[in-house]
C-alpha cells in the first residue's frame, strides 16, 4: 500500500510535464518549427485547453506527445515530455527493466556543471528553458536527450528513476520523447489516449466496432473471446450508446457521426488511460452533438480521474471544457492561464484578439477579426512571431523575442509571452528582462 | 445481411444479361453474312446436296422455331457439331480438348501477375519515393507499355539465342527440364485419373498418376507466353496496388491503430492489406477479362492449341455452331467473373450494398 503522503502527492502533482518541446519538420526548402519551446503539465482530474488557429502547432503538439510524429517531422534534441505516474513507471521499471536508468547513481559520480563544461555538449540550462546551472538536475539534462551524447544512457533508455527506497521506486519518470518499439506501444493507447478530428474517418471501415474496441482491449488488458466482448459492450454504453449489444457487432457506416465519435471515445478508454489527448474531437460534429460530446467527457473525467488535453480552435469549446489554458501562435505558448482569468482578463494581444472574434461579444455590428494568416515559423525567434498582426506593437517587437514572462510581477499562474508584460516593470526594463533570455539563447 | 442480399441480386440479374447475349449470338450468326451451307459446301455450293443439308440444319424452319431450338440447345450445353474445322465431331469434345490448355494459359497469366505485380506494388507503396519505389514503378509503366503480340516476339527471339548458351549466359531449352521448341502445346497429361469405381450411379474416380516430369515441362513451356499474356496486368496491377497502399496507411484510421499501441506489423497486416486490397478486385477481375480476348494473340503466336486460336479459326472459317459455342463459353466465363468479383466485394467490404 501507498502511504498518504504518496496518494496526496500523486492526486496533485502533474502526471505528464512538458518542457520545451521543439518539433521540426525538415523540408528540401525549410525547417518549419512547428512547435517551438511549448512547456506545460497535466494533473489528473483537470483539463488543460490548448487553443489557437489552424497551424500555430496544436496538433503536432499533441502528435509529440503520443510519438507520431512522422517523417520529415523529428522531436529536436532539448525537448522533455515527462510521464511520471507513479505506478506506470514502476510498472515499466519491471517491465522493461534493460531500458531503465538509476539517476541516484548517476548524480552520485557527476554533477551538471562539470557535465555541461565538457567538450561536445553544445547546450546551456537557458536552452532548456532553466534559468541557471543550479537549477538543473542530472535528470533534467538525461529527459533532454543529451545522456547519450554524455555516455551516461543508451539510445534505448526510457525510464528514469531519480528516487528509490529499499528496493521500491519512489520517484521517477518515463521520458516520453525517447519511447520506441514496444514500450512506446506499452504507452500509446495503454496510459496516453487519444481521439483525433474527423469521427467518420477514424475507425477502419471493414471490421466492426466492436472488432476495434476489442482490439485495444486485447492489446492492453489481455481480455479475449467472450470477457472482451462484455467489456467492448460495457464501454459503448459507458459513452451512451443505446442498444450496444447490437451495436457492438455492427460497422462504423450504420453509426451516425456523433455515435461514431462516441464509439472512438470508448476505444480510447478501454485500455484505462491516464491521459486523453482530444484533438479537436468535435469540430467536425453538429453543436448539440458538441454539447454531448462534451458532457460525456466531462463525465468520464470525474469518474476515471482522467488527465485531458484539449485541443480546439473554439474559444467557445474552451470555455465550458477547460480548467487552465494555453494559447498557441505559430508554434509557441504565448499565453497561459486559468479559464477565468483568461476569459476575464486577456493579456496578450493575440488572446484578446481572439475573444472579440467570438461572435456576440464584439462591440459594434461587424464582427472583429484578427487580419491576415499565421505565419510559417520556419527561422529561429529573433522577434515576435505575432508583432505583423498586433494592434499593439511597437518597435521593439521586431528585435526582440518575447519570452514566457508572469503578466505581474508576482503572479505566477498567469503568463505570457509579450514585450508589455510584465505589466508593472517600466518598457526598458521589460525589453531588458526579455532579450536577456534571448541573448543567452542566441549565443549557439 | 444487407450485403448479402446484394449480391444475391447480382447474381440474379446475371441471368438476363446471359439470355441477352444469347440472343444477340443467334442474330448474329443467324443473319449475317455468313452462309453455313457455304461454309461447308464451298462458295458454289447448290443443288440438291446444298438443300438437303439446308434441310437438315433445319434451316428452313420459321425464324422463332430455329431461335427456340438454338437457347434450348445452348441452356443445355448441346452444341452440336462442329461444320468445318473438324466437320461431324462434336463441340463438346473439342472444347473438351482444347479448354484445358488454355486455362492453363489463364492460370498461369493471371498467377504471375498477382504474385508479382501486387507484392511489388504492396512494396513501392510502403516505401514510397524510395529506390527500389522507383524501379518498380518505372519498370511498371515500361510493361504497360508494350503491346503483347510485340513482347511476344521479342521474347521469342531472345530465348532462341539462348540455345547452346549465348549472350544471355543460359540455355532456355536446357534449364530445368528439357524442351525442344520453344513454341507449342503444353503437355497437359500430367495428372489423370486411371480407374474409375460407379459408386451408385455416380462414376468416382479411384486411382489416379502424377508425373512431375511432364508437370515441369507443361510448366515451362508455358511461362514464356503466360509472362507476356499477364505483363499488361503485372503493370496494372503493380500501379494500383501502390496508389491504394499509399491511400490506405496515410488514412485516419491507420492513425488510430497506432494510437491505440498496435505494431506495425498488426497494422500492416490487419488494417491496411484489406483495405487496400478493395481497390484491386475489379482491376485483378477486369484483368482476367481481358486476358481471353489476348489469349487469342498469344497462343497463335506460341502455337498452342487452346480455345482463343480455336475461336480464332472458327469465326474466320464460318463455323458458325463451334463459333456460337465459344462465345456462348465466354460470356459465362464472363458472367461468372462478374460474380466472383461482387463475391470478393462482398466479403472484402462491409459497405458494398448498403444504400438502397
Amino acid at each position: 500500500m501507498e502511504s498518504p503522503a504518496q496518494t496526496a502527492r500523486a492526486d496533485t502533482d502533474p502526471i505528464v510535464e512538458v518542457r520545451n518541446l521543439q518539433t521540426a519538420f525538415y523540408t528540401d526548402k525549410e525547417v518549419i518549427r512547428a512547435v517551438d519551446g511549448v512547456s506545460f503539465d497535466l494533473t489528473p482530474g483537470e483539463t488543460v485547453g490548448i487553443v489557437g488557429e489552424s497551424g500555430s502547432g496544436k496538433s503536432v503538439t499533441a502528435r509529440s506527445m503520443m510519438g507520431l510524429v512522422d517523417n520529415p517531422g523529428v522531436i529536436l534534441a532539448g525537448s522533455s515530455i515527462r510521464f511520471t505516474h507513479l505506478e506506470t513507471v514502476r510498472e515499466f521499471a519491471t517491465k522493461f527493466s534493460r531500458r531503465t536508468v538509476d539517476v541516484e547513481e548517476l548524480e552520485a559520480e557527476h554533477d551538471v556543471r562539470s557535465l555541461l563544461e565538457r567538450p561536445g555538449i553544445d547546450v546551456t540550462p537557458a536552452q532548456l528553458g532553466y534559468d541557471s546551472v543550479e537549477s538543473m538536475t542530472i535528470a533534467d539534462l538525461l529527459a533532454a536527450g543529451y545522456g547519450d551524447q554524455l555516455g551516461l544512457t543508451d539510445g534505448d533508455d526510457c525510464v528514469f528513476i531519480t528516487e528509490q527506497s529499499s528496493g521500491e521506486v519512489v520517484d521517477g519518470f518515463i521520458e516520453i520523447t525517447r519511447l520506441e518499439g514496444k514500450p512506446q506501444r506499452a504507452m500509446r493507447g495503454g496510459k496516453i489516449a487519444m481521439v483525433f478530428q474527423d469521427p467518420l474517418t477514424s475507425l477502419n471501415p471493414v471490421y466492426t466496432v466492436g472488432n476495434q474496441i476489442k482490439e485495444a482491449l486485447r492489446l492492453h488488458q489481455d481480455l479475449s473471446g467472450r470477457a472482451a466482448t462484455k467489456e467492448a459492450i460495457s464501454l459503448l454504453e459507458a459513452v451512451g450508446i443505446p442498444d450496444s449489444r447490437r451495436r457492438v457487432a455492427e460497422y462504423p457506416h450504420q453509426f451516425s457521426g456523433g455515435m461514431r465519435q462516441r464509439a472512438v471515445i470508448a476505444m480510447a478508454l478501454a485500455c484505462d488511460p491516464e491521459v486523453l489527448i482530444c484533438d479537436e474531437p468535435t469540430t467536425a460534429l453538429d453543436v448539440t452533438i458538441q454539447a454531448q460530446i462534451l458532457e460525456l467527457l466531462e463525465e468520464l473525467q470525474e469518474k476515471r480521474d482522467l488527465a485531458i488535453m484539449f485541443i480546439t480552435h473554439d474559444m467557445g469549446v474552451i470555455a465550458e471544457v477547460a480548467d487552465r489554458v494555453n494559447v498557441m501562435y505559430a508554434g509557441e505558448t504565448v499565453e497561459t492561464a486559468d479559464v477565468h482569468t483568461l476569459f476575464a482578463n486577456p493579456k496578450h494581444p493575440y488572446t484578446e484578439g481572439l475573444l472579440q472574434s467570438i461572435p456576440g461579444r464584439q462591440e459594434g455590428d461587424r464582427l472583429q477579426t484578427i487580419e491576415g494568416n499565421v505565419p510559417t515559423p520556419n527561422e529561429p525567434p529573433t522577434f515576435c512571431r505575432f508583432a505583423p498582426r498586433c494592434p499593439k506593437a511597437f518597435e521593439s517587437c521586431d528585435s526582440v523575442h518575447p519570452v514566457s514572462v508572469p503578466v505581474e510581477s508576482g503572479v505566477d499562474d498567469h503568463t505570457a509571452a509579450c514585450l508589455l508584460y510584465p505589466e508593472d516593470v517600466s518598457e526598458i526594463d521589460r525589453i531588458e528582462r526579455h532579450s536577456e533570455t534571448q541573448s543567452t539563447e542566441g549565443e549557439h | 445481411m444487407s450485403r448479402w442480399r446484394y449480391f444475391f441480386q447480382r447474381v440474379l440479374l446475371s441471368i438476363p444479361i446471359l439470355f441477352l447475349v444469347m440472343t444477340v449470338i443467334f442474330v448474329i450468326l443467324r443473319m449475317g453474312p455468313l452462309d453455313p451451307v457455304a461454309a461447308m459446301l464451298g462458295p458454289e455450293a447448290s443443288g440438291v446436296q446444298a438443300a438437303e443439308i439446308r434441310e437438315n440444319m433445319g434451316l428452313n424452319e420459321p425464324l422463332w422455331r430455329q431461335y427456340i431450338d438454338y437457347m434450348f440447345n445452348l441452356v443445355t450445353f448441346n452444341f452440336g457439331q462442329s461444320y468445318v474445322i473438324q466437320s461431324g465431331r462434336s463441340v463438346n469434345t473439342l472444347i473438351a480438348i482444347y479448354a484445358p490448355r488454355t486455362i492453363w494459359l489463364g492460370f498461369w497469366a493471371v498467377l504471375l501477375p498477382l504474385f508479382i505485380g501486387i507484392p511489388l506494388g504492396f512494396y513501392a507503396g510502403l516505401n514510397p519515393n524510395s529506390w527500389g519505389d522507383y524501379i518498380a514503378s518505372f519498370s511498371g509503366i515500361v510493361w504497360l507499355a508494350m503491346p503483347n503480340f510485340w513482347l511476344a516476339i521479342m521474347l521469342l527471339a531472345v530465348l532462341r539465342r539462348t540455345q547452346g548458351g549465348g549472350f544471355l549466359g543460359f540455355d532456355w531449352y536446357t534449364i530445368g527440364p528439357e524442351v525442344r521448341s520453344l513454341i507449342g502445346t503444353p503437355p497437359l497429361d500430367f495428372i489423370g485419373f486411371e480407374e474409375w469405381q460407379s459408386l451408385g450411379m455416380v462414376p468416382m474416380p479411384s486411382g489416379f498418376y502424377f508425373d512431375g516430369g511432364t508437370l515441369a515441362v507443361a510448366i515451362k513451356v508455358i511461362l514464356p507466353a503466360a509472362v507476356v499474356l499477364g505483363s499488361a496486368s503485372m503493370a496494372s496491377e503493380l500501379r494500383i496496388g501502390r496508389t491504394a497502399i499509399l491511400e490506405t496507411i496515410n488514412s485516419n484510421y491507420v492513425e488510430t491503430a497506432k494510437a491505440k499501441g498496435l505494431s506495425g506489423r498488426v497494422i500492416l497486416w490487419k488494417h491496411v492489406f484489406r483495405n487496400a486490397l478493395i481497390p484491386l478486385v475489379p482491376i485483378i477481375t477486369n484483368e482476367a477479362l481481358l486476358l481471353l480476348g489476348g489469349s487469342v494473340i498469344v497462343e497463335v503466336i506460341f502455337g498452342i492449341n487452346g480455345l482463343g486460336r480455336l475461336f480464332f479459326f472458327s469465326a474466320t472459317q464460318g463455323d458458325l455452331p463451334l463459333a456460337g459455342a465459344l462465345i456462348f463459353i465466354f460470356t459465362l466465363i464472363t458472367i461468372s467473373l462478374n460474380i466472383l468479383q461482387d463475391f470478393l466485394y462482398t466479403i472484402l467490404d462491409p459497405r458494398v450494398g448498403y444504400e438502397q
